[in-house]
């Protein structure tokens, strides 16, 4: 019996609730008929039922509530003052320009611009030509130095006097 | 939904707060009743029903109509019920005050042996009510309470039919076991 009695529990619990369908119902009754068991766990629900029914009406019912109203009216009031934070995001929301089929070509255009606008302005700056050779020549009246540079191709001869310092000094 | 609860929604969806008051005024009660039957305190309670009601004039708008309107404010109620349980989980939930505010008047008339006795009894209630999961509990409260069918706790829980038997199937269990030696003396209350 106690076999039938756990797997027809479930049922029970079904048949008590008004859920179970024509067929679970004669087979819940019949298994009532002869199971004291079961009887009495039905008996509880309804006990059950009864009791926290009672017990939450009970604990409940004691005010209308009408100053909580106002607590949520206050609050609904307050919450509705937007943070900085949330108005940056409803405007990111909102806006029509952000949405995602307008912003990308928009950035993919001004990348493509900026990178083109860039390619542009490095080549117009003149490059400094790298110094190929540097000779100096030293000797008692002159001092020779050289530069040439490959592009353009040009050959700079500097010549320097050389001052006497003694002679200065006198 | 009737019409008249439509015209609040749609109205709600608006920003309109005089809606939300009647949406408040038809819906409050069964708020707090699933409240209180989730968390099991007073204040408690009256704070979700407050929070609630403050989240479904902003999230209203989420609100398309394909499912009944109460099983989403059941919803709303059960899920912050359940995250108020777990914040204060650690301590006793019912306290002795909101066992000893709940006495019907009869109970004066039955003399004070039978007072003691039943509110001995509500105690014990209390505490094996306390002992099962909030889940649990929700969906005792859900049936036992409000008498929704086991598709309406399911869009209001948010799981299967079979999750909603099984929750109730267990509930009602464990509060077998735990009121086992009771049960002759919880005759008694319910029989007033």
């Amino acid at each position: 019996m106690k076999d039938i009695c756990s797997s027809i529990l479930r049922l029970l619990n079904k048949y008590f609730d008004q859920e179970v369908t024509p067929r679970e119902r004669i087979l819940v009754e019949d298994h009532l008929k002869e199971c004291r068991s079961c009887q009495k766990s039905l008996k509880f629900m309804e006990e059950l039922r009864s009791l926290i029914n009672l017990q939450i009406r009970e604990a409940t019912q004691e005010e209308d509530l009408p100053w909580l109203w106002q607590k949520i009216e206050r609050g609904i009031h307050l919450q509705e003052r937007p943070t900085l934070w949330q108005f940056i995001q409803s405007w990111l929301t909102s806006s029509p320009f952000l949405k995602k089929k307008v912003w990308i070509p928009v950035v993919a255009t001004l990348g493509s611009f900026l990178l083109i606008s860039t390619q542009i302005f490095y080549k117009k700056i003149p490059s400094h030509p790298d110094l190929s050779v540097v000779e100096y020549v030293e000797s008692q009246t002159h001092n020779i130095m050289v530069y040439e540079f490959d592009k353009p191709k040009v050959t700079i001869i500097w010549l320097f006097d050389v001052v006497d310092k003694d002679s200065t000094a006198s | 939904m009737n019409q008249n609860e439509r015209g609040w929604i749609s109205r709600c969806q608006q920003g309109d707060p005089n809606a939300l008051k009647e949406i408040y005024n038809q819906y409050h009660k069964k708020v707090y009743q699933i409240a209180y039957g989730v968390v099991r305190q007073r204040e408690e309670a009256l704070d979700i029903v407050q929070e609630v009601f403050i989240k479904l004039f902003h999230s209203i708008k989420n609100f398309k109509g394909r499912s009944q309107f109460f099983t989403y404010l059941y919803r709303m109620v059960i899920n912050t019920a359940i995250d108020h349980t777990r914040k204060i989980g650690k301590y006793p939930l019912s306290s002795l005050d909101d066992v000893g505010s709940f006495q019907p008047p009869e109970d004066i008339e039955r003399g004070p042996e039978k007072t003691l006795l039943n509110k001995e009894l509500r105690e014990r209630l209390n505490r094996a009510l306390d002992k099962l999961p909030p889940e649990q509990r929700a969906v005792l409260v859900l049936r036992e309470v409000e008498g929704l069918s086991y598709q309406e706790m399911a869009e209001t829980m948010g799981c299967s039919i079979g999750t909603v038997m099984s929750r109730l199937h267990y509930s009602r269990k464990k509060m077998q076991e735990l009121l086992k030696k009771d049960l002759e003396s919880l005759s008694e209350i319910t029989s007033f």
